[in-house]
C-alpha cells in the first residue's frame, strides 16, 4: 500500500473516470430514453409513449448483445468495486469540519463522501434486485431483460397494479440514489482535474467548474426524467409494446444472423 | 461566491462591525484552558474592557494581569503563544469563534462590537496542545524537511548572483514566499488531521502549507535541482493525493497563499515525474 | 571525532541563523538555542530592505566606501570604523548569496534586481523583496538551517530559553564556557557546555513598553550577560523610528521603505484643520521635511524625521486635530504599483487602522524602534590604516580603499566581534558595534548577516585554535554550580506566587508597564537632565517593588509569568544603564538628544559610552572610552538642514535624487 499509494490514488481517480464514468454516462443515456425516445420516429409504436418505451427497449437489448458483454461487465464489477473500496479507506481518513467552515468547495468535499457512501449502498440495491434477482429485498422486481421498461415500472411503483406506498419509498431512494451518483461524478470530475494537475490556475479551475457543472446539470435532468418516467410508467402498456416487439423480431432471430444493426433496425419498423 | 468575494464579504461585515462598535464596553472572552498534556480542558470567561483598537492579544495581555473569571474567582493568567503582533510571524494561531485564523490581527470591535458581546478562544485543533492556547506544531516544521523546502546551494561563500528571473517570476515565488508556517490552512483542512505519534507524521497527509513549500522551491533556478526527491516524497503516502480539494485551506490562508493553485501544480508534477519514471524505468 | 567542541548560538534571528549556517558548515557542530522558533523569530518583521552597494549605482559614482562613509554620518561618528568599512565591502556579496539561497528580491523588468530610496543616502542602494523583506532573509536561512539540522549538524534547540552564560576564571581569563537555559514547556533548567557561545539575541524595545519590536525583544539575554560581567555599550543610544502607527499593544511600524517609494509627511498648515486630508488643497498642506531638508526631503534620517514630527506635534502643536499624529501621505502614487513594491506594509495599515493608505493618507508617529546600543565587542583591524583618515566621501571623488575583503576587520581573527569576556560573542542587534549613534534604514539586517558569515569564521578559528582545554574537558562542578545558581533564582520568584488577591503594585505585568511609560517618557525622542534623574529614581522604585515581585502563576509547566517576570527584573537592569549613560552623556548626538545640551561637543563625549554592571551596588557603573576611528575624520552632520522651526517663508520642496531615480 505504502508503495503503490500514489497509483493506487491516481487508480482510484482514473477509475471514477473510466470506465465508471462513462458507463455512468452512457446507462443514464439509455434509461432516459424513457422520457425522450419518443423522438425516434422509428420506434415501434404509435404514440410518444410506446416508442419511448421501444426504444428503451431496444438500446437493453443492444446492450445484451454486444460482444464480450462478460468481460465488459467484470471490468465494470471490478472498477466499482475498486473505487469504492479506497474511497472508503480515503474518505475514512478525513474529518469533515462544515460547521465552522461553511465554505462551498467544504460543503462539496463533504458531499462528495457522503455521496459515496449512499452511492455504494444504492448500486448494490439497485444490481442486487434488478441484476441478481434477491427478490427478498424489500422492492426488488425480478427483472427480464425482454421486459425492461415494465420491470422498471414494477419497480419504482411497488406493484404491476397500483403504485403501492413501497413504490414510493424506492422511487425517492432512486432519485435520491442517482442524484447523488451524478454529483459524485461531476465533482469528481472537477477535482481530478485538480489532483492531475490540468487546472492549476485559480481561473481554470473556475472554467472547468463550470464546465463539469455543466455536464452535471445535464446528467442530473437525465437521471430524473429516467426515475420519474419509470416511476409514472404505465405497466401494461409498457409491457403490450414489449410483447408486440418480442413477436416483431422473432423472424429476424429465424433469419440471418450476419445482418447489421441499421438492417435490424428497420426490420423492428416495419 | 468566488474565493476573492467571500473575502470581500467577510471583511465588508468586519467593517461594518467596526462602525458600530460601541467605546468604553467590554466584551467576554470565554476560553479553553488545559493545564497540560493530559489534562482535561475546562471553559473559563473574562470580562475585559477593550482599548482603542483592542486586539485579542491586547486582551490576552490584560488577562494576564487581572486574571479573575466573571465568577469573580481568581486564577493562572492564560498561556498563549505570539511574537511579532503584526501577522508575519505565524505565532499566534487561534479557533476564534470557531474558525481558525491570527489572533494578533483580530479586532474587538470586528468581531464583539457591542457591550456584552463574546469571543470564544480554543487552541488549535490539529495539534497537541501544551498549555492553554499554546500548541507544538513541531510537525509542521517537520514537514518542511519532508519536502526538503531549501534551496541547495553549494555553500555560504561568495560564488557571486543567483539565477535571473523575470519580475512576473517573482511575483509569484514572493506570493508563495510569504507564508508564515502558521497552520491556518492545516487545522482548517478536513484532510489533515492530529497525529500525536511522530512515527506516524511522514505518511500522514502533509497538508497545504508543505505542498506550496515544495513548489516554491521547484520554482527557483537551483531549488529545482531537488524537484525529484520532492515529488517522491509528495507522491507517497500522506503526499498531494490525500488532498480532498475541499479548498478550506485557501480561504483561511491569512496571507492568501494561492494553496489550491500549488495543489494543482504539484499535482501535475508528480503526475508528470511518475510517468517519466515509469518509461525511464527508475526505481 | 577528534574535534568534539561544539558551539552555542543563543538566537535564530537573522544573525544567529546566519552564524550557525557557516559555523556548521565548517564543521563544527553548533546547538541553536531560540525562544520561539527559528522562523518566527523578530527578524522576520522588518520591512524596507537591506543595503548594499550595486552595479547601478556604481555607474553613478557610488561605491562600497561611500556605503562605508554614509553609515559613520548617519551614527554620527559613534560607529567603531573599521567593522563598518568591512561591513560595507562585504555587501554586495551578501545579497549575492541571499539571492542564490532564494531569496525572491523584487526585479527589473529586464530580470536584474530592483533597486530603492532609502533614509541617509541620495543613491538607490536598497535591496527588497516587497516589503517584507526581513521575512524573507529569515525564510532564506531558516530553510538553510533546517537543511544542516536534517543532516545533523545543527541541533535544534527551540523553547528553550537562555538564563546565563556560564563562564571559568576571572578578569583577564574569564572566558565563557557554556550556558544556562530553561525548557519553557517542561520548566526543566539545565547547563550546556560549549567552547564557544554567540549571542544573537537581538534588540530591547520592551523595555520601553510599547514598540515596532515582537513580544520577545526583552534585552532579558543580553541583560544576564551583562550582569554577568560583559560590557554594555552604548546603551543610551536607542532609534525611535519617524513612522509607526500607533496601537493598543504595539506600535506597528510603516516602513521607511514607504518614503522610499515617495511617501511625503505632511500636516494640515491650518492648526487644528478638521477638514479630511483628502479635501486639503496641495498649498495649505506643510511638508515638514520636504521643506525643512530640501536635499534629503523626506529621506533625511529617522533621528531627524523623528524629532521634526515631534517638534510640529509637541512643540508646535500642528498635529492632526490637535493630536500627535501626522499624515504620511502615498495616495498621489498609482495604487497598483503600491501594491507591488509596499502590498505587505499597506496590507497591515488597512488590517489594523481599517483604511486604505491608497486612498486615504496615513496616520502616523513616532516609535522607538532599534537598539543601536548593545554588548560591547572588540575585534582586530584589517589593512586599511590611513596615515590621515578621510574626509568627507562625495561621488566621483577617488575611492581611498577598494572592497577587497580585509581591509576593515582581519578576516578570521578571534577576537572579531567578541566580547570582554573570551568565547563570548555578540552578533546582530545586540552587537553595538555597527550603528554609532542612529543606525541608517536597511543597514540592520546587513549588519546582523555580516556578523553571522564574516565573524563566524572567527568562531571557528577560535574554537579550533584558541581553545586549550576542551569545554567537555572541564569539572561538572562549574556547570552544576551555574544551573544550580539559576535554578535558585527560578525557586525564588516561584516562591512568591500569590494566589490571593494580590497587591496590584507587585504584579511583574504592572511594573513592567510602569517601566516602560517612564523609560518611553524621559529616555526616547527628548531627553532632559532632570527628566532623566526623574526616570532614574521612578527605576530605582520599581526595582525595589521588583524585588518583592508576587508571580499570579504557581504552575511547574509552561509558566510564562515566571518567564515575563524574570525578564522584567532583567530590564529593569537594562533600563538604568540606558537612562544612566544618557544623563552623563551631556551632549546631543544622534538619536540621543539633549535639550538642556542640544550641540554635539566632540571635545568630550565623541566617546564609546561602556556600563559595566557593579555587583556590588547592582547598578551599572558609566565609562566613556575612545571611539575606534582612525578612517574616517570628524565633520558636522546636519543635511542640509535649511533654517528650520517655522513654517512661514516657503521653500520649494525640491525633488530628491532625481538623477538616480
Ligand atoms: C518593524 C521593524 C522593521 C525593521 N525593518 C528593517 C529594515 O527594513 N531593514 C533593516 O536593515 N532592519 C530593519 N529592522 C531591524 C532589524 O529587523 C533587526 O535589527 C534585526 O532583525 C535583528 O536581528 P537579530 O538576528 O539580531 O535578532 P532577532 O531577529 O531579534 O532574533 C533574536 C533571537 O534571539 C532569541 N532570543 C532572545 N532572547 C532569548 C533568550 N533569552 N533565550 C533564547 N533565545 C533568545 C529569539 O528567540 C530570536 O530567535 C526592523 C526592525 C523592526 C522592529
Ligand atoms: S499557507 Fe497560509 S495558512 Fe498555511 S501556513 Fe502558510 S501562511 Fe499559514
Ligand atoms: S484543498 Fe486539500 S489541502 Fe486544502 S483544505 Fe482541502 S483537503 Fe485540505
Ligand atoms: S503575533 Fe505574529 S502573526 Fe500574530
Amino acid at each position: 500500500m505504502q508503495k503503490h499509494h500514489f497509483l493506487l490514488r491516481r487508480l482510484h481517480s482514473l477509475t471514477g473516470i473510466v470506465p465508471v464514468g462513462v458507463f455512468l454516462i452512457m446507462h443514464l443515456t439509455t434509461n432516459s430514453t424513457i422520457a425522450w425516445g419518443g423522438l425516434n420516429s422509428r420506434a415501434h409504436g404509435d404514440g410518444w409513449i410506446d416508442r419511448s418505451i421501444a426504444t428503451f427497449q431496444h438500446e437493453v437489448e443492444f446492450i445484451n448483445n454486444m460482444p464480450l458483454l462478460l468481460l465488459i461487465e467484470i471490468t465494470l464489477w471490478a472498477s466499482i468495486g475498486f473505487h469504492s473500496i479506497l474511497g472508503v479507506v480515503y474518505a475514512m481518513s478525513g474529518r469533515p469540519n462544515n460547521a465552522d467552515y461553511k465554505y462551498g468547495g467544504n460543503a462539496r468535499y463533504t458531499l462528495q463522501r457522503l455521496t459515496g457512501y449512499f452511492g455504494i449502498f444504492f448500486i448494490f440495491y439497485h444490481v442486487a434486485t434488478l441484476r441478481w434477482g434477491w427478490d427478498w429485498l424489500p422492492g426488488a422486481a425480478k427483472w427480464s431483460h425482454e421486459h425492461a421498461a415494465s420491470t422498471l415500472a414494477h419497480a419504482l411503483q411497488g406493484s404491476t397494479e397500483q403504485f403501492t406506498t413501497t413504490g414510493l419509498f424506492v422511487s425517492i431512494f432512486y432519485f435520491i440514489g442517482v442524484s447523488a451518483l451524478v454529483f459524485h461524478f461531476a465533482n469528481g470530475l472537477w477535482t481530478a482535474a485538480i489532483t492531475w494537475g490540468l487546472t492549476i490556475s485559480r481561473k481554470a479551475q473556475q472554467r472547468w467548474g463550470f464546465a463539469c457543472a455543466g455536464l452535471g446539470a445535464v446528467l442530473m435532468i437525465m437521471a430524473w426524467v429516467s426515475v420519474v418516467g419509470f416511476a409514472t410508467l404505465d405497466y401494461e402498456q409498457a409491457r403490450g409494446v414489449e410483447e408486440a416487439m418480442k413477436l416483431d423480431s422473432l423472424p429476424i432471430d429465424s433469419g440471418s444472423h450476419t445482418e447489421t444493426a441499421a438492417v435490424e433496425q428497420t426490420d423492428i419498423d416495419g | 461566491m468566488s474565493d476573492a468575494e467571500s473575502h470581500a464579504f467577510d471583511a465588508d461585515m468586519r467593517r461594518a462591525n467596526r462602525k458600530k462598535a460601541v467605546e468604553g464596553r467590554s466584551v467576554i472572552f470565554k476560553i479553553k484552558r488545559c493545564d497540560g498534556p493530559g489534562k482535561p480542558s475546562r471553559w473559563e470567561s473574562f470580562k475585559v474592557p477593550v482599548e482603542q483598537g483592542g486586539n485579542v492579544i491586547s486582551s490576552l495581555k490584560w488577562i494576564a494581569a487581572n486574571p479573575i473569571t466573571t465568577e469573580g474567582t481568581k486564577t493562572t493568567p492564560v498561556v498563549w503563544d505570539s511574537g511579532c503582533l503584526e501577522e508575519v510571524c505565524g505565532a499566534c494561531t487561534m479557533v476564534i469563534n470557531g474558525r481558525v485564523r491570527q489572533s494578533c490581527s483580530c479586532l474587538i470591535d470586528e468581531y464583539a462590537p457591542l457591550e456584552g458581546d463574546a469571543i470564544t478562544l480554543e487552541p488549535m485543533s490539529k495539534f497537541p496542545v501544551i498549555r492553554d492556547l499554546w500548541v507544538d506544531r513541531a510537525r509542521l516544521f517537520h514537514n518542511l524537511t519532508r519536502v526538503k523546502a531549501w534551496v541547495p546551494i553549494d555553500g555560504t561563500y561568495n560564488m557571486g548572483a543567483g539565477p535571473k528571473e523575470t519580475p512576473e517570476h517573482q511575483q509569484m515565488r514572493y506570493a508563495l514566499s510569504e507564508c508564515m508556517s502558521c497552520g491556518c490552512c492545516l487545522d482548517a483542512c478536513p484532510q489533515f488531521t492530529k497525529v500525536e505519534d511522530e512515527e506516524k507524521w511522514d505518511t500522514s497527509f502533509i497538508g497545504a502549507h508543505a505542498i506550496s513549500q515544495a513548489r516554491l522551491f521547484n520554482e527557483h533556478g537551483t531549488g529545482k535541482l531537488l524537484k525529484g526527491d520532492r515529488y517522491e516524497e509528495l507522491a507517497g503516502a500522506g503526499g498531494v493525493s490525500d488532498c480532498g480539494n475541499a479548498q478550506n485551506c485557501v480561504k483561511v490562508c491569512p496571507k492568501g497563499i494561492p494553496l489550491t493553485e500549488s495543489i494543482g501544480a504539484v499535482g501535475r508534477g508528480t503526475t508528470v515525474h511518475a510517468i517519466k519514471q515509469f518509461f525511464q524505468g527508475k526505481e | 571525532m577528534a574535534d568534539e567542541k561544539r558551539v552555542i548560538v543563543v538566537g535564530g534571528g537573522l544573525a544567529g541563523l546566519a552564524a550557525s549556517v557557516r559555523i556548521a558548515e565548517a564543521g563544527v557542530p553548533v546547538d541553536l538555542f531560540s525562544m520561539v522558533p527559528v522562523k518566527r523569530s523578530h527578524s522576520v518583521c522588518a520591512q524596507g530592505g537591506i543595503n548594499a552597494c550595486n552595479e547601478v549605482a556604481r555607474q553613478q559614482g557610488y561605491s562600497e566606501y561611500q556605503h562605508f562613509d554614509e553609515t559613520l554620518i548617519g551614527g554620527d561618528f559613534l560607529n567603531d570604523q573599521h567593522p563598518v568599512l568591512e561591513m560595507a565591502n562585504w555587501a554586495p556579496k551578501i545579497i549575492d548569496l541571499l539571492d542564490r539561497m532564494g531569496v525572491p528580491f523584487n526585479r527589473s523588468s529586464e530580470g536584474f534586481r530592483d533597486l530603492r530610496l532609502f533614509g541617509g543616502s541620495l543613491f538607490k542602494r536598497t535591496h527588497f523583496a516587497g516589503a517584507t523583506t526581513g521575512q524573507q532573509l529569515l525564510y532564506a536561512l531558516d530553510e538553510q538551517t533546517r537543511r544542516f539540522a536534517s543532516e545533523g549538524k545543527v541541533n535544534m534547540m527551540e523553547f528553550w530559553e537562555f538564563l546565563y552564560p556560564i563562564t571559568e576564571g576571572e578578569g583577564e581569563d574569564k572566558r565563557c564556557v557554556g550556558i544556562v537555559a530553561q525548557d519553557m514547556r517542561t520548566m526543566q533548567i539545565r547547563s550546556f557546555r560549549a567552547d564557544a557561545v554567540v549571542m544573537a539575541t537581538g534588540g530591547c524595545g520592551l523595555v520601553f513598553g510599547k514598540s515596532t519590536n515582537s513580544i520577545i525583544c526583552t534585552g532579558g539575554a543580553a541583560s544576564r550577560c551583562y550582569q554577568a560581567g560583559a560590557w554594555y555599550g552604548n546603551p543610551e543610544m536607542i532609534q525611535v523610528h519617524p513612522t509607526a502607527i500607533p496601537g493598543a499593544d504595539k506600535c506597528r511600524l510603516m516602513s521607511e521603505s514607504a518614503r522610499g517609494e515617495g511617501g511625503r509627511v505632511w500636516v494640515p498648515r491650518k492648526k487644528g484643520d478638521t477638514r479630511k486630508p483628502t479635501d486639503i488643497p496641495e498649498n495649505e498642506r506643510y511638508y515638514i521635511l520636504e521643506e525643512r531638508y530640501p536635499k534629503y526631503g523626506n529621506l533625511v534620517p529617522r533621528d531627524i524625521a523623528t524629532r521634526e514630527i515631534f517638534d510640529v506635534c509637541v512643540n508646535e502643536g500642528m498635529g492632526i486635530n490637535g493630536g500627535n499624529q501626522v499624515y504620511l501621505d502615498l495616495t498621489h502614487k498609482d495604487p497598483e504599483y503600491l501594491t507591488r513594491k509596499l502590498g505587505g506594509i499597506l496590507d497591515i495599515y488597512e488590517k489594523f487602522v481599517g483604511d486604505d493608505p491608497r486612498y486615504t493618507p496615513m496616520r502616523i508617529f513616532p516609535a522607538v524602534h532599534y537598539s543601536m546600543g548593545g554588548l560591547w565587542t572588540t575585534y582586530t583591524p584589517g589593512d586599511y590604516q590611513p596615515e590621515q583618515p578621510g574626509t568627507e566621501h562625495k561621488p566621483g571623488n577617488p575611492i581611498p580603499i577598494d572592497a577587497q575583503p580585509g581591509h576593515g576587520l582581519t578576516i578570521g581573527a578571534h577576537n572579531n566581534a567578541m566580547t570582554n569576556i573570551t568565547g563570548l560573542y555578540a552578533f546582530g542587534e545586540v552587537n553595538f558595534a555597527y550603528h554609532g549613534a542612529t543606525r541608517l534604514g536597511a543597514n540592520a539586517l546587513l549588519s546582523c548577516i555580516f556578523d553571522g558569515l564574516c565573524n563566524g569564521v572567527s568562531v571557528v578559528n577560535y574554537v579550533r585554535e584558541g581553545v586549550d582545554t576542551p569545554a567537555s574537558e572541564l569539572d561538572q562542578s562549574i556547570f552544576d554550580q551555574a544551573q544550580q545558581a539559576e535554578q535558585a533564582k527560578h525557586d525564588k520568584l516561584m516562591a512568591s506566587v500569590n494566589t490571593g488577591k494580590g497587591d496590584q503594585s507587585l504584579n511583574p505585568y504592572q511594573i513592567g508597564q510602569e517601566m516602560g511609560e517612564v523609560m518611553n517618557a524621559a529616555s526616547t525622542v527628548v531627553k532632559t537632565g532632570p527628566g532623566l534623574e526623574k526616570c532614574l529614581a521612578k527605576l530605582d522604585e520599581l526595582r525595589e517593588r521588583f524585588s518583592r515581585v508576587e508571580l499570579g502563576d504557581g504552575a511547574m509547566w509552561t509558566n510564562q509569568s515566571l518567564s515575563y517576570a524574570r525578564s522584567v527584573g532583567d530590564m529593569l537592569i537594562l533600563a538604568e544603564a540606558i537612562a544612566k549613560a544618557g544623563l552623563l552623556r551631556e551632549e546631543s548626538r544622534g538619536s540621543h538628544y539633549r535639550t538642556d545640551f542640544p550641540e554635539r561637543d566632540d571635545e568630550r563625549f565623541w566617546k564609546t559610552s561602556v556600563a559595566k554592571f557593579n555587583e556590588e551596588t547592582g547598578k551599572s557603573d558609566i565609562e566613556f572610552i575612545e571611539v575606534k576611528a582612525g578612517l574616517v575624520k570628524l565633520r558636522p552632520r546636519n543635511y542640509g538642514k535649511v533654517d528650520s522651526g517655522t513654517n512661514k517663508e516657503k521653500i520649494p520642496p525640491k525633488q530628491v535624487a532625481q538623477a538616480n531615480a
